[in-house]
């Protein structure tokens, strides 16, 4: 059976899904975070498969996906250091609590 | 591009799994162990589809630095003084050969992309690894400059705001 387009963006679309639910549900700060990465690999992945399917001469998805990969680093560092931030006035991971910023 | 089927199905099934496990799981350090599992099999999953430059970041940075900062994030923070005396250590040595283990995986990929030609797998590689990396290059510092520009800008932004925060005692 082939692998098409079709098979790789519904992977990101499942894992995009199944980060949005965790995003959601979670209570723990840190779980949310990494629900959060999973969408942006999800969306990382459907990057790479446009760019690997939609004619890639000159690597300009591929290029975007780093730069994505960069900002989704650069976005975890201060959701840490917010929530480094705010664990030392609660004293406790748990998001229900982070109501008040 | 590699379309073999049972690679394919294999990373779909690692990718869906484990993040099921990260999400569902109570145990933080199990959920982030099953994250890192899942941001090392999207990195193969752009190395199938021949982005082999974009796996060895995502390798790098998903794989290694970020479970890292969050693992270290999570000993800081988890539990009360008790549990922080019978957990930490365990904690610590999961996570740790956890890292090393990802790190020889990630050495391995490197000494792939540096070794010419290696990446003529089966022969269904459509780019040799130099010219993957030389319109890497050329699309980083000519035709999108200015993005990795800002990035760069960016990334100093936080490390002077961080600085300074710490600076403040906040």
């Amino acid at each position: 059976m082939e692998i098409t387009i079709y098979h790789y963006l519904s992977i990101g679309l499942i894992l995009f899904i199944i980060g949005l639910v965790g995003s959601i549900i979670s209570k723990n700060v840190i779980k949310v975070l990494i629900s959060i990465e999973f969408m942006l690999t999800g969306v990382n992945i459907n990057f790479v498969t446009f760019a690997a399917y939609c004619g890639n001469d000159k690597f300009d998805g591929f290029i975007m996906a780093l730069f994505y990969v960069g900002i989704g680093a650069v976005e975890l560092a201060v959701a840490l250091y917010i929530f480094y931030l705010m664990f030392q006035k609660k004293e406790t991971d748990c998001i229900e609590k982070y109501s008040e910023l | 591009m590699i379309s073999n089927p049972i690679v394919f199905y294999i990373a779909s099934f690692i990718i869906i799994s484990f993040a099921f496990i990260a999400v569902f799981l109570k145990n933080i350090i199990y959920s982030l162990l099953s994250a890192i599992m899942v941001f090392f099999a999207a990195s193969i999953f752009f190395y199938v589809l021949g982005s082999e430059y974009n796996a060895i970041i995502q390798a790098a940075i998903y794989g290694l630095a970020v479970p890292v900062i969050i693992g270290i994030s999570i000993m800081f923070t988890t539990g009360n003084e008790k549990q922080k005396q019978g957990f930490t250590l365990p904690y610590v040595t999961i996570l740790s050969g956890a890292i090393f283990i990802l790190a020889f995986v990630y050495i391995i990929m490197i000494s792939l992309v540096m070794i010419p030609n290696s990446f003529h797998f089966m022969n269904l590689q459509q780019f040799n690894s130099y010219d993957v990396i030389s319109e890497f290059a050329r699309g980083i510092f000519i035709d999108y400059v200015w993005a990795f520009e800002l990035l760069s800008l960016l990334l100093t932004i936080i490390i002077a705001g961080f600085t300074v925060f710490r600076r403040r005692g906040g």
